[in-house]
């Protein structure tokens, strides 16, 4: 906690320090492209640009405290109002993009372990080559173009179909909240959107995932233990599923932790293609606005959320390895 | 060996998902309904408070949300850029043109039932000025709105000014129902930033932030019903995935759509591509107070070194057209007597000699705000380079950049600039007035006393044709002294399907749609 609480605060000095340091007035931006010198000063008064830099990082450290991350310039909302809306969103993008270059990953590493150097192994490393290498525009472009505009089999962008009621927001992430609330034709709709997004953000992972398992688990397989195993009349498949795949799934463990929040950050040129309501777009116009209560906000988020997925991971080694479970 | 085996079981939920979420796309891919125009941005609005926003992009909404006292003109289906009542039933302006009395419309009703009143537009004024953001700057300050009867108001001026009915049609001069002041503590304007209370043709009926916002009819507006039942708006950040929902019918109207996408478009089934001329006008400026700018010569110099025709081929494909000085073609009071300076290398390099600035290095500023500028910046570097002044391009972010305008701290920049109001003093008044300096409008920092005299005659002035021939001595001065380099008047184009009737251009109204009169 106490580790968390420090992270907080550097992350917020530093996001504060240069969002206030770098040059352009913020001010002069929600005034308008022809407004008066008395508009620009009036509004920078509003806003409180006018007190000494101490002063508004202490305001803004005591909002934070209490939950309160400014208001935007830009949306002139709360922060924690967008980000309520919007960080769901990219959470759902990027979870369900996991699990899909998880679930199609790692037997793919495992195969190309164990097929080493035959076709398998060659069309693996190729696919991971592809994907780690594909930039994520390009595909999702090529994806609508093929799914959306040539089959007509997938919608090309957004969330929801417009035209569907949507379920009310219990969770913010909509499968959820459909399911919640037994609304089938919300949750077809959901998962037809998300299926796009996903396939684009998680194929990079993809190749990421397949190749940590892959070297994992040739490292693994080459183990005495496994020849032990093996020479004691275990099934090869055993051995490989019940044997070197567990602790081959430890070291890939930090790296599908690592890439969540790459996913996160990573969602944005994903989430523009798509026209994926998330954090993305949100985050690209509050740069583009000098929006830097909205940049902030949105930095110690995304900060807070790594370390309590590093965290997650930590605990979770300890239930697939027992070693530190002992240790600790 | 490992077998891997598909079960049957694990098989056939598979097939029976992938069609359930197929089986649904004839439905989802079905064109936009009849009485629905669906429109795709490229950003979602910021705020919808007509006295805080200064963006066309929140106007789409705002604009068909309210009614003004005054209003553009239609003829034969075209927009034009004069004004008649909109709200006002009449008006009349007292003998020294400070007091002006409009005479309300009877039946005109905001969207909750209540009528739109002399208090209204009292109300609404009052809170422009007290909000004092940008809107408010198309007024003159010191305004005083007074209640005449419960159908009469009037508007008292500290000075006369000629555009002040113009200013009237302008986004701004929106009439708010005074009820907002109960919704939120701050005048309302933290509710009417998410919402709106007009007394337009429609009203907002949902925003889902960052997807989609929608517009229903107003139910007591007080104007003929509207063949239109909706108006959505469906934010697609990228251009060729608007550009793919046009196509497949799933979207009537794709807004912002670069020109090699518009290429693409044209001639292919169920699509128009809409050509029209508008006011937007991009220019470069220079800045008068910095050598060696601040020699007219040198200035003189870059506009006939700037090839012209080479960016409007090569950057707009030829959908635009040179201006000839500070005043667009389509609007009144342009002079075109004045000199229009085309690419003459051995001009300018005879006037740099003369100047002494030949091998000179000046900043030039632009940012990616717009997709041309940074072709335009190029290519105006080599067009200087060829007569011997070096250009030391910028790129900046637009904030930065324009905090650098209001500072001076430049040598040249590209802007781009759309006329508030359907009035010259837009391209005058603001561009040199040496009041103005910086940001507010005069951004080549340009310094004449002659001009400011003739700038604050006109403006005073409610004769028109003493103010043309006003305005046509001004555009002498600042095309003779090359107070920045017109470049061209950029045509607006606009994709949509080729059903959609009834869509009104208007120069004045970028990015804004009479859906009250549209159809398909």
């Amino acid at each position: 906690m106490l580790f968390l609480a420090l992270v907080v605060i550097g992350v917020s000095m530093i996001t504060f320090a240069i969002s206030h340091l770098i040059p352009g007035d913020p001010a002069m931006l929600v005034a308008g492209d022809r407004a008066t010198p008395e508009i620009v000063e009036r509004i920078r008064e509003d806003m409180g640009l006018n007190k000494p830099l101490p002063e508004q990082y202490w305001i803004y450290l005591k909002g934070i405290v209490s939950g309160d991350l400014g208001t935007s310039l830009r949306t002139r909302r709360p922060v924690t109002e967008d980000l309520k809306l919007y960080f769901p969103a990219t959470l759902e993008l990027a979870f369900v993009a996991l699990v899909l270059a998880t679930a199609v990953g790692v037997p793919l590493g495992v195969a190309s372990a164990v097929w080493r150097d035959k076709p398998i192994d060659h069309l693996v490393r190729a696919l991971a080559v592809t994907g780690i290498s594909t930039p994520a525009f390009w595909l999702g472009l090529l994806l609508i173009v093929l799914f959306y505009g040539d089959l007509g089999l997938l919608p090309g962008g957004g969330r929801i179909d417009p035209d569907i009621t949507r379920p009310p927001t219990v969770t913010g992430f909509l499968l959820i909240d459909a399911l919640l609330a037994g609304d089938l034709t919300a949750f077809t709709s959901a998962v037809r959107h998300i299926i796009l997004p996903a396939l684009t953000l998680g194929f990079v992972h993809l190749g990421v995932v397949a190749r940590q398992i892959r070297s994992a688990m040739m490292e693994e397989l080459q183990q005495d233990y496994v020849r032990t195993a093996r020479a004691n009349g275990l099934s090869r498949r055993n051995v490989i599923f019940r044997e070197a795949l567990p602790n081959a799934l430890i070291p890939s463990v930090t790296v599908l932790g690592l890439a969540l929040g790459d996913l996160l950050y990573g969602a944005v040129l994903t989430e523009t293609v798509f026209a994926w309501p998330g954090m993305g777009a949100y985050v690209v116009n509050s740069i583009q606005a000098l929006d830097f209560p909205a940049v902030m906000g949105f930095t110690v988020v995304v900060s807070f959320a790594y370390v309590l997925v590093n965290l997650a991971v930590d605990l979770l080694y300890m239930v697939i390895d027992p070693r530190i479970r002992s240790v600790n | 060996m490992i077998k891997l085996r598909f079960s049957r079981r694990v098989f056939l939920a598979g097939a029976t998902a992938l069609s359930v979420l197929t089986c649904g796309s004839t439905a989802a891919l079905a064109a936009a309904p009849a009485d629905t125009i669906v429109i795709a941005k490229p950003a979602d609005p910021q705020s919808l408070d007509p006295a805080v926003t200064m963006d066309n992009n929140d106007w789409t909404i705002t604009y068909p949300v309210y009614q003004r006292l005054m209003k553009y003109e239609t003829e034969d289906g075209k927009g034009l850029t004069s004004v008649t009542g909109d709200l006002a039933e009449s008006w009349e302006a007292s003998e020294d043109g400070l007091t002006w009395t409009f005479k309300l419309r009877d039946g005109q009703k905001f969207d909750d039932g209540s009528a739109v009143d002399a208090e209204a537009v009292k109300f609404s004024f009052d809170r422009l000025f007290r909000i004092g953001q940008g809107p408010s700057e198309a007024l003159p300050g010191g305004v005083e709105v007074t209640v005449v009867d419960p159908m009469t108001v009037s508007f008292k001026l500290s000075e006369t000014y000629a555009p002040f009915l113009y200013a009237l049609a302008n986004n701004g001069a929106a009439i708010v129902n005074p009820k907002v002041a109960e919704q939120s503590d701050d005048d309302g304007k933290a509710y009417l930033a998410s919402n709106t209370a007009g007394s337009g043709a429609y009203r907002l009926a949902s925003w889902e932030r960052g997807q989609t916002v929608t517009l229903e009819p107003n139910p007591h507006y007080g104007g003929d019903k509207p063949a239109i039942d909706k108006m959505r708006i469906i934010i697609i950040g990228e251009a060729s995935a608007r550009r793919l929902q046009l196509e497949a019918g799933d979207v009537d109207i794709a807004e912002a759509l670069p020109e090699d996408q518009l290429e693409a478009l044209e001639g292919k089934d169920g699509i128009a591509v809409q050509n029209y001329p508008s006011l937007r006008v991009t220019y470069l400026y220079m800045n008068n107070q910095k050598a060696p700018l601040d020699n007219p010569d040198v200035r003189r110099a870059i506009s006939y070194a700037v090839d012209y025709e080479g960016l409007i081929a090569g950057i707009l494909n030829g959908n635009g057209k040179q201006m000839h000085g500070p005043i667009p073609d389509g609007m009144w009071g342009r002079d075109e007597s004045v000199i229009q300076y085309s690419r003459d290398i051995d001009k300018a390099k005879e006037l740099l000699a003369n100047a002494d600035a030949e091998g000179a290095e000046i900043t030039f500023l632009y940012s990616d705000a717009d997709p041309n500028w940074e072709p335009i910046a190029i290519a105006t570097q080599a067009n200087l380079a060829e007569i011997g002044l070096n250009l030391k391009l910028e790129k900046l972010a637009n904030a930065t950049m324009r905090e650098r305008f209001d500072t001076g701290d430049f040598g040249m920049a590209t802007g781009n600039w759309t006329p508030d109001f359907a009035d010259p003093y837009m391209f005058t008044s603001y561009w040199f007035d040496s009041d103005r300096h910086g940001l507010a409008g005069n951004r080549s920092w340009y310094t004449n006393a002659q001009v400011d005299e003739l700038l604050r005659e006109a403006a005073l002035s409610s004769d028109q044709a003493e103010r043309e021939k006003l305005y046509a001595e001004v555009q002498k001065f600042v095309t003779d002294e090359a107070a920045y380099v017109y470049l061209f008047q950029k045509d607006y184009r606009i994709a949509m399907r080729d059903n959609v009737e009834g869509f009104v251009f208007n120069p004045m109204l970028l990015d804004i749609y009479n859906i009250a009169g549209m159809s398909k």
